[in-house]
């Protein structure tokens, strides 16, 4: 073997460890098989993984394998992204990155490992989901288990997106100002309005050759396959309602034709020419680039935006600092931290404000509403893991009642913020809909204490928001079909049983995060 | 051995890390002293390969590592400043990493760094759990594991306890014998016993470079001990440059750098290495 390929496994091998004994990945692993048992629900419920013009597919392998390999896509798309963005980052924080940069390694190279340990670690993650979804062929399946056909479904809509993803996330973390927060935004506003165009060209029709070579979602693919086997564009996948007295349909899975062997091939290639953008960027560990990089991210609008609002967020802080000791006031100053650390939110709640008084009442519950929780989400994901990861928690633990209250206190905290960003759209649901209150309440108190727990278990940000995206783009496409998923009562369906589900799994999480915190004190 | 001549380094703030430095260095141990923020680290970097000088040039054995810099960085090792692990990999798995960068696939090798550092018994501990000191010692083990000609450690004792502190010194003046090995401090202690040439940098600029004793020599004469009040001391401590001060039952001991003999009832002292780094930034 030569040199250069034992760096590059030594590379892949180190970063696969490293990302298997985080207790995230485990974290992430459970949350996406706990999906799929949901987007595969007993037919009895009235519910199915697939229906096609409202009849159910049968549960064979195929059906289960195609159904499951297209939700793991979006979820790849979604969550995989977060979890791998921080290859780079962290040789540079751990300072590793310096070590490496003395070596005869190039910066090509480099990033050729880092890409290939990316592939590999989603590649892995698909597998385990894969067999967890055979195993939903034996809980709910129709028809025997047939691992082949699952491979082969999963071989054809899978490969592009991980390798999509998995070289996107060198470009963003190679590029200085989509290396941070507002990369994780643009990223994921960049996916899912990339899951939309190749699917919308293909279905109407008009698609040209070429656009299937940017398919990286599978989902052009998909559709011309349904198209040409069963004659129709209509799919809905993930535990979509069905009309029983349809007669089922047997799927018999996605074929190749010859027309689409050179696109999925392109598809699953073309993404590493990616990575030539990432090696313009590459700073490959010079402290100089590093402080360059830090500078031009601060140039960029969001940065000039950031400092723009640095001296009202300090202002605010100096305010709300003051008030003595107490829980509460130190509740309310860790809040003021999280706007202090990222004053673009102080321009982001005015934003929803105006907004939320300028929409009108759908605009207002199935837009604005919508994305300023979305946007709440990440300023917040942080607050219950800052400490830790930056080696502060003894200073917080010294604090009184802070060490055995923490996760009250991380829980508080993130409400205070939650007031600052949501209060306009809170006030606004209370003077026109306050029958929806409840729900958004809860929908919100939801929110904060699933970032709290995540936060807390997993120490890293990065947990919560994939989580939180992914079920959060699940429950808007879904458009109040199901009441379940009308978390925040977005489309009026949140029943009271919803309200008080959405309460319960808020105080069970948090009851999780405590008794996770006492053992870890207890273990300290 | 290193040739460093007239190099700058030259941030786009316009602010200097480095200016204009030069010096030779043979073999043993380079101790680099200088406070915080002097630029110790930038010329470490520089010399490791990892920033280029803006002007100016560095050479190791001849060969200018500037246009050549894979011919130093096969004989490197480089331990930065505050070096973090990846808390998941087991102390084995952590160092058979950077020695495969590095290009050693020898596991013998590997093992005999962890018996070197005293981490053998800990191999197949993940490293999140290891002390400051053993995780040092880790990193020293990956700064050798190549057998490297020129070994760059850069502040490795800080925030380490006494203990550890004179364990990593021996491990440092054992590495001395045949090849050059550059420490960078602002704790004065850490070189006295282990360097044979010490470059004293302030504000990017090299202040002095010679042996312990040449620097020792130079601060002769302008070394004095006293005891004062405790009232005189705090009077006086404004205007003098204190070395040492230890508080007795008789007053305090004061140890001051001065060219003058600072009071009439001073005497003059020997000359330690801290006060000859004293009286090197009093000269600058």
């Amino acid at each position: 073997m030569s040199e250069r390929l034992q760096r590059i496994t030594a590379i892949v091998r180190a970063d696969f460890l490293i990302r298997f004994r985080r207790p995230s990945t485990l974290v992430v692993f459970l949350i996406l098989s706990a999906f799929a048992y949901l987007w595969i629900p007993d037919p009895k419920s009235g519910r199915a993984l697939i229906v096609i013009e409202n009849a159910r597919a049968l549960y064979n392998s195929a059906a289960i394998a195609m159904g499951t390999a297209t939700l793991g896509t979006i979820f790849i798309g979604l969550a995989g992204f977060y979890v791998i963005s921080n290859a780079l980052k962290r040789d540079v924080l751990s300072r590793c990155g310096f070590v490496i940069a003395s070596t005869t390694m190039r910066g090509s190279e480099y990033l050729l490992a880092k890409f290939i340990g990316n592939v590999v670690f989603l590649s892995t993650f698909m597998a385990g989901y894969m067999v967890s979804s055979m195993a939903m062929v034996i809980v709910r399946g129709e028809a025997a288990l047939n691992p082949f056909v699952f491979i082969k479904q999963y071989l054809l809509v899978v490969p592009p997106a991980i390798v999509f993803v998995s070289a996107l996330a060198i470009v963003f973390e190679s590029v200085p100002w989509l290396s941070g927060k507002f990369g994780d935004v643009v990223y994921f506003f960049l996916w899912t309005a990339s899951l939309g165009i190749v699917a919308s060209n293909m279905e109407q029709g008009n698609g040209a050759t070429w656009i299937r070579y940017f398919d990286f979602s599978s989902f052009g693919f998909l559709f011309q396959n349904l198209k040409d086997t069963l004659h129709t564009t209509q799919l809905s996948i993930g535990g979509s309602s069905f009309d029983a007295k349809k007669p089922l349909f047997v799927f018999s899975g996605l074929q190749l034709t010859r027309d689409w062997i050179a696109p999925r091939i392109g598809a699953t290639l073309m993404p590493i020419s990616l990575l030539v953008i990432a090696r313009l960027f590459f700073h490959r560990f010079d402290p100089a680039r590093v402080r360059i990089a830090g500078e031009k991210a601060k140039r960029t609008w969001t940065g000039r935006l950031n400092a723009l609002a640095k001296p009202f967020a300090r202002a605010l802080f100096a305010l709300g600092a003051r008030g003595g000791g107490s829980f509460l006031a130190s509740a309310r100053a860790d809040a003021l931290m999280t706007i202090t650390a990222f004053p673009l939110a102080l321009f982001a709640a005015i934003g929803f404000a105006i907004a939320s008084l300028a929409a009108g009442n759908t605009g207002f519950f199935t837009v604005t509403l919508p994305i300023a929780i979305a946007a709440f989400a990440i300023v917040i994901a942080d607050i219950a893991c800052r400490e830790k990861r930056a080696g502060t928690l003894g200073f917080a633990y010294a604090a009184p009642m802070l060490q055995a209250r923490f996760v009250l206190w991380k829980l508080t905290s993130t409400l205070f913020v939650a007031l600052i960003f949501l209060g306009a759209p809170l006030v606004r649901c209370a003077l026109t809909h306050p029958a929806s209150l409840p729900a958004l309440l809860t929908g919100i108190v939801f929110v904060a204490a699933i970032a709290t727990t995540l936060g807390v278990v997993s120490a890293n940000p990065k947990t919560f928001i994939v989580v939180f995206l992914t079920f959060w783009y699940v429950a808007l496409n879904d458009k109040g079909t199901s009441a379940a998923l009308d978390f925040a009562g977005f489309y009026g369906k949140a029943t009271p049983f919803v309200v008080l589900s959405y309460t319960a799994l808020a105080a069970g999480s948090l009851a999780l995060a405590h008794a996770f915190h006492a053992a870890q004190l207890r273990r300290a | 051995m290193l040739q460093v001549e007239s190099v700058s380094k030259r941030f786009r703030t316009g602010n200097y890390g480095v200016r204009d430095l030069s010096f030779e260095a043979k073999g043993g141990v380079l101790g680099l002293l200088g406070p915080n923020g002097a630029g110790k680290t930038t010329l470490m970097q520089m010399i490791a390969t990892i920033t280029r000088p803006t002007s100016g040039r560095i050479s190791f054995r001849g060969i200018d590592i500037g246009a050549k810099p894979d011919e130093l960085r096969r004989k490197l090792g480089y331990l930065p400043q505050d070096f973090g692990v990846y808390d998941n990999l087991t102390a084995l798995e952590f160092l058979t990493y950077f020695a495969s960068l590095k290009g050693v696939h020898n596991r013998a090798r590997v093992n005999e760094m962890l018996e070197m550092v005293n981490l053998h018994s800990v191999a197949n501990r993940t490293v999140g759990g290891f002390s400051g000191g053993m995780k040092q010692r880790l990193g020293i083990a990956q700064a050798l594991v190549n057998d490297p000609d020129l070994v760059i450690v850069d502040e490795p004792t800080a925030g380490l306890d006494p203990e550890e502190r004179v364990r990593f010194r021996n491990i440092l003046s054992d590495l001395g014998v045949g090849r050059l090995v550059i420490l960078s401090t602002h704790i004065v202690s850490d070189v006295e016993s282990i360097a044979t040439e010490i470059a004293i940098i302030r504000q990017g600029a090299l202040v002095a470079f010679a042996t312990p004793e040449e620097l020792m020599r130079a601060a002769d004469g302008n070394v004095w001990e006293m005891v004062l009040t405790s009232e005189q001391f705090d009077a006086m401590r404004r205007n003098l440059q204190v070395s040492s001060a230890v508080r007795k039952s008789d007053g305090v001991h004061v140890r001051v750098v001065s060219q003058s003999r600072p009071t009439s009832d001073a005497s003059p002292a020997e000359p330690t290495l801290e006060d000859a780094f004293l009286h090197q930034g009093r000269a600058a």
